[in-house]
């Protein structure tokens, strides 16, 4: 009996084993990392393409440092586990070093005619020469708004063609009549602030992300978004997201990520509209998020690897994904699969902002390295002192604007879009 | 034969207790001499192998280096004592023996098996704007629209969530070693000052609080060093409204993703850490009893 239930162990102990070793693809990614989009990633998204291939995939969630350590220390190595990796834009030009040419694997995609992948973004994925990574799905910023709220718009405004002063006023009205400070803008520990600093207000203020950071256009801006701030709720401090306190009602117009108004609006898609970004003098700034697609030189399995690259571009995946978390398709035939309902709101607002003609695109700059976390902690740090301490923005900006360039000269990132273009 | 004589000296009596320490002192080498050393590298040395104090001056000139120090004293400065005097008072209760004294113990010791983010997400949850506590109030007709404890323009209601939360949840680490420390003393000095008159009072004073010195001392050297440690609970309350030492040494890590800045300040609690611990040391010694 004993000798058996040893026997028994072992077969176990073998052949969970080989069920191992022998097949799973390991995907690691930052997007799709909150617990309940990786479980979707999982038990949706990833099990068809197992069943149709016999190819099993371990998904895994993981922050940004955590990745980029990961595959640097794999190519240090000359010896890895992962055969996919799903990242920003920015963060493969932290390490595009250790990652494959996938220059004939586009052209193998592309010769499927089933897809056309937007143009500008296959260009972005050529860093260094090599097509670094395939663009896989992009997601942007955009306002929300409770439809309670279109009451106290000014009359004379239009909400799909909003300016930063007629979000003011919206705001402040709704202030006079319920007593309540109904603006949403994220601000807590873990919220994308930063992004609405340095790729929203910046640019539509000054025409620039970084390059006019100190000048005085930036000081009218920086003294807006402190008239401005007494009519965001008083708790935006400690909100990392928008979903929550839009529901609640806590808010009733919010800046965030799409996928961090998704829930809200896929809840109550005939209670919120949504709206473009608003504009400033200089444009309607707004960021362009753009992930990616890429294969480690350390890759165990490129070429299954690669069969997971094309059933991720695949039109009906692309759908699926923007239906399951919210990021929208990079490819031309998914994009006239129109959803329903809460998605189709949202993907409505996307695509007015993007055709807005005032529309100024940023990209999150990149080539900052391991120190692209500083980067942020410029615009948050000045915040925090200029609109939360009540420090003279001059003497804050002069501080933090010395740190950005520094930050800049001493890495020798690229000068980011759209300041290049600035005359 | 000549390895004789080493090999019996290592196992004579007097190597004994070296042999004895030995797994402490090979824990404390691996687990915090090679960690304490590689982060003084970290702190000072550039990737190249140049010594540098420029990591150093990036933490002390970062625009939110000063307001951490600040907070991190701040919250120390009213968290210690305000937990030592409720945790005395519990221990000296206890002590008493009442009838459900045990159980009573127990209860306050809950706390202890929280870990202190969990602890931080619960009282959040009570101050926050559709909190616990709003709902109630609400609920009683006392307000007409909740209360915003946790917001930048009440950075005071924040920090005392913090104390609250804190005190809350880390007191009974304290207690637990005061009501050792309490079972420790003998019942004979109690009942011999009882003899000479001294009452209830004077014999705290002048009888328990003396023989309680070790364990005060203990009590305070361990719950400074957790203080100074301080981080989930001010994150969750406080968000980026109370920068404490240990959170920017955690978002220096990473979220900024410079390990040398980091490390600067957790050298930096280390210095404050050692510096405190040494103080009560110096200062809350044992008297030496004369006869």
């Amino acid at each position: 009996m004993r000798r058996l239930s040893v026997l028994l162990l072992a077969g176990l102990v073998a052949s969970a084993a080989t069920v191992v070793a022998a097949s799973d693809l390991t995907f690691m990614s930052t997007q799709m990392r909150p617990i309940t989009e990786a479980e979707w990633v999982r038990t949706v998204l990833l099990p068809p393409f197992t069943t149709a291939t016999g190819i099993p995939v371990v998904f895994l969630g993981a922050e940004e440092p955590e990745l980029t350590n990961r595959i640097l220390a794999e190519f240090e190595a000359r010896r890895g586990s992962l055969d996919l990796v799903g990242d920003l834009h920015g963060n493969f030009l932290v390490y595009y070093n250790a990652l494959k040419d996938l220059g004939a694997e586009l052209v193998q995609l592309e010769a499927l005619g089933d897809r056309t992948l937007a143009r500008s973004f296959v260009e972005l994925g050529r860093i260094g020469g090599a097509q670094v990574y395939i663009p896989w799905m992009q997601a942007t910023y955009v306002l929300v708004a409770n439809k309670k709220a279109l009451q106290y718009l000014p009359s004379w405004a239009d909400p799909t063609t909003l300016t930063y002063d007629q979000l003011y006023l919206w705001a402040r009205n709704i202030f006079e009549a319920t007593g309540e400070q109904k603006l949403g803008i994220p601000a807590g520990p873990r919220a994308l602030l930063h992004r609405f600093l340095h790729g929203y207000l910046y640019p539509s203020f000054t025409g620039a992300q970084v390059t006019k950071f100190t000048s005085p256009e930036a000081v009218l801006m920086w003294e807006y978004l402190k008239d401005l701030w007494q009519y965001v709720t008083p708790s935006a401090p400690l909100l990392d997201s928008m979903d929550t306190a839009l529901l609640s009602e806590e808010v009733w117009i919010a800046w965030d990520h799409t996928a961090r108004v998704k829930t809200a609006v896929m809840e109550r898609p005939d209670d919120f509209v949504v709206l473009p970004a608003p504009a400033g003098p200089k444009g309607r700034g707004v960021i362009t998020v753009l992930a990616g697609l890429a294969i480690p030189q350390t890759a165990p399995d490129p070429a299954r690897a690669y069969q997971l690259i094309e059933y991720l571009t695949r039109p009906s995946s692309q759908v699926a994904i923007l239906e399951g978390v919210g990021f929208f398709p990079v490819v031309a035939e998914a994009a006239g699969a129109v959803p329903t309902g809460g998605l189709k709101v949202l993907a409505d607002g996307v695509a007015v902002q993007s055709a807005s003609p005032d529309l100024l695109v940023s990209i999150i700059p990149g080539g900052l390295g391991a120190r692209g976390g500083e980067f942020n902690k410029v615009y948050l740090d000045s915040f925090t002192e200029i609109v939360i301490r009540g420090r003279p923005i001059q003497e804050v900006l002069a501080q933090q604007g010395a740190l950005l360039d520094a930050l800049f000269r001493e890495t020798g990132a690229p000068t980011p879009v759209p300041d290049v273009y600035l005359p | 034969m000549p390895c004789t004589r080493p090999l019996r000296a290592l196992a004579s009596e007097k190597a004994l207790p070296y042999w004895l320490i030995l797994p402490t002192i090979v824990y404390v080498a691996v687990f915090f001499l090679v960690p304490v050393v590689q982060a003084l590298l970290l702190a000072f040395r550039t990737q190249d192998g140049q010594w540098t104090t420029r990591f150093l001056m990036r933490m002390v000139q970062d625009i939110q280096f000063g307001s951490a120090l600040r907070f991190t004293l701040l919250l120390l400065a009213i968290v210690v004592p305000l937990q030592l005097v409720t945790a005395l008072f519990i221990a000296l209760l206890v002590n008493t023996r009442f009838r459900g004294s045990r159980t009573f113990l127990y209860m306050c010791a809950i706390p202890l098996g929280i870990s202190d983010l969990a602890a931080g997400l619960i009282w959040f949850s009570l101050f926050t704007q559709h909190g616990y506590i709003n709902s109630f109030l609400y609920g009683l007709g006392i307000i007409e629209r909740p209360i915003f404890f946790l917001s930048a323009q009440n950075t005071g209601w924040v920090l005392g969530s913090i104390v609250l939360a804190e005190h809350w949840r880390a007191t009974a680490i304290v207690l637990v070693i005061l009501v050792a420390g309490l079972q420790m003393i003998s019942r004979d000095y109690l009942e011999a000052a009882e003899v000479f008159g001294a009452r209830p009072w004077q014999r705290l004073w002048h009888v328990t609080l003396p023989l309680l010195k070790p364990s005060l001392q203990s009590a305070l050297i361990i719950r400074t060093i957790l203080a100074l440690q301080m981080f989930a609970v001010v994150v969750a309350m406080g968000g980026r409204m109370v920068p404490v030492l240990a959170g920017e040494a955690y978002y220096w890590y990473y979220l900024y993703r410079n390990a040398n800045v980091a490390s600067a300040y957790a050298l930096l609690l280390m210095v404050i850490s050692a510096l405190l611990a040494w103080g009560y040391l110096r200062f809350l010694r044992p008297r030496e009893v004369h006869s």
